[in-house]
């Protein structure tokens, strides 16, 4: 394994284990004020110093980087499972099915995604709470998301639908959702994990955008996307450099994600 | 030829009637839909929040809307934004142009710049060079475009530069791939054999069976290129379509949105079908 592999599985190691002990790494919590100390530098209290509302700035970067890194799988893997859907039936079943279900996916692919995330997230009510807020994001992330992987899958359902081993098990007189279940769904796992694990960078980088944009998981729940938008106030980004560290650890968390991907990528 | 060409403008004019009703459906069925900004206005009258209200639920039957929409597309009328209040033709003919233009030159500069490195990763075979793009293209492919955006604002760089940026990795990553995949062709292994220089060997060789694949990522850099536009526009302040994308969202501007769609979908599904046209017959000339 390449050094550049280790470091990567090193950094997201890290990563999901300051998600999991976030209590005890911050144990000020995400949204405690500290009123006295509003906007200061970093400290031994506060390594990360703290915002314009006296929060501590690291605590809420865990408990950000907590959101992204633990709701992006859940999105990725309710678009997996949609693409599973949509894919496997127009593979399996062939003809006009499969021409207007890949129409429909040529469709999705064919529109930029974020002009299409951003028409659907901007037209949900203004009043929501920050959990229906960040329930939604990574909800429509994960239906809107589904197509590229729709399109490997519905190839490899075809192939696998043409393989030895089906055709013997078809003439055994095995049919129907049996077949599907034994024979072709073991065969799409390794496609479905790739899809899967591809999503979750896609999904990150895509929660980022719209928090920049004002549209993510709203206040005070903090997310990556979240945290980046607060860099949109440039005068202090040089006396305060360490304002960086969200846009820093999303850099490196989605670096890390490329690094280990990037053969499936390829692949996929 | 002549068949299949019929056939796929068809298929276009189908794909983008659907691609305009699903935009108009999807922003109908968010839930959001039935309430608009302006109603938390504490300076209106509860006649005016009436008004609205009932403005509002005049575009709620969609197909009723769409039909309607489809009926003044054929006559040139392409209605008027709800939120600007104007006509929306004049605000395409304003703003497709700057978006179209930045476009051009963002995907000139992706490709330039993509297309070199993976020829010079190909050329030069110096590990350093290679590590060098791969981290560049990595870190670019990891910034999500706002802050890109944001920072090509504070170091008041061209914002189309961050287009291209935003674009080039994938375009970097995908022809560096084919090369190597290229290379390992058996009429390749043989010209390298026999002594083929590099250039001549990518020149006569990898470039006549690559050309197909790359013109069909010409279409998708569109699309990819049209999505990293969208935030810049916003940060940057340029008035392209991408800004009024931002601003119809915001306002829920349904007569805007449709337009925006069926506009965006012309673009990239014209261009991808396109493509596909001049791949085929690449593909054909390559044979």
């Amino acid at each position: 394994m390449k050094i550049v592999h280790k470091a990567a599985i090193a950094v997201l190691l890290c990563a999901v284990f300051s998600c999991v002990f976030a209590r005890n790494i911050a144990p000020a919590g995400y949204e405690q004020q500290f009123r006295d100390e509003a906007q200061a530098g970093p400290s031994i209290h506060h390594p990360l110093g703290t915002d314009d509302l006296g929060r501590d700035r690291l605590a809420r970067l865990v408990y950000g980087m907590r959101v992204s890194l633990f709701l992006a799988p859940v999105a990725a893997l309710l678009s997996t499972f949609l693409a599973a859907a949509v894919g496997g039936i127009a593979g399996l079943c062939g003809g006009w099915v499969e021409r207007s279900v890949m129409a429909a996916t040529d469709l999705f692919l064919a529109l930029p995604w974020l002009f299409l995330l951003i028409t659907v997230r901007a037209v949900l009510p203004l009043n929501l709470s920050p959990a229906s807020s960040v329930l939604i994001t990574f909800a429509l992330l994960g239906f809107l998301g589904w197509a590229p992987a729709a399109r490997v899958i519905c190839a490899g359902a075809k192939q696998v639908l043409q393989s030895d081993f089906v055709w013997a098990a078809r003439a055994r007189g095995c049919g129907g959702l049996r077949l599907v279940r034994t024979h072709i769904l073991p065969s799409l796992r390794p496609a479905l994990a790739a899809q899967f694990f591809l999503s979750i960078p896609v999904f990150i980088i895509a929660e980022a955008n719209l928090g920049a944009l004002g549209l993510g998981v709203a206040e005070p729940l903090p997310s990556l996307g979240g945290l980046v938008s607060e860099l949109q106030d440039l005068v202090m980004l040089r006396p305060e450099p360490w304002r960086l560290a969200p846009l820093v650890v999303l850099i490196v968390l989605i670096g890390s994600f490329q690094v280990l991907l990037s053969k499936q990528e390829v692949h996929a | 030829m002549l068949r299949s060409l019929l056939l796929a403008l068809l298929r276009f004019l189908v794909l983008i009637l659907v691609a305009g009703l699903a935009g108009a459906t999807l922003v109908r069925i968010a839930p959001g839909f039935s309430s608009d900004e302006q109603e938390l206005n504490p300076g209106l009258s509860s006649e005016s929040i009436q008004a609205i209200r009932q403005a509002r639920l005049a575009d709620s039957n969609v197909p009723r809307f769409y039909l309607h929409y489809l009926y003044g597309l054929l006559h040139g009328d392409l209605g008027k934004s709800q939120s600007l209040n104007l006509p929306i033709r004049e605000l395409l003919r304003d703003r497709l142009p700057v978006s179209l233009r930045n476009l051009a030159v963002a995907l000139l500069l992706a490709w330039s710049v993509g297309l070199a490195l993976s020829v010079g990763v190909f050329r030069l075979r110096s590990g350093w060079f290679a590590v060098v793009a791969d981290a560049g293209g990595g870190t670019l492919i990891s910034t999500p475009a706002a802050v890109l955006a944001l920072f090509f604002l504070i170091m008041r760089w061209p914002p189309v530069v961050a287009v291209g940026l935003l674009v080039f990795p994938k375009i970097y990553r995908y022809s560096r791939n084919l090369i190597q995949d290229c290379l390992e062709l058996p009429h390749v292994v043989v010209a390298r054999a026999k002594g083929v220089g590099p250039w001549r060997l990518l020149s006569w060789h990898v470039v006549p069976v690559a050309v197909p694949q790359l013109v069909a990522l010409v279409g998708v850099s569109i699309s990819l290129g049209l999505g990293a536009l969208l935030p810049v526009e916003v940060f940057c302040d340029l008035p392209g379509i991408g800004q009024l994308a931002w601003t119809a969202a915001q306002a829920r501007d349904l007569p805007l949105l449709v337009n925006l769609t069926l506009v965006v979908s012309c673009l990239t599904i014209g261009a991808i079908m396109c493509c596909d046209q001049l791949r085929r017959f690449a593909g054909r000339e390559a044979a």
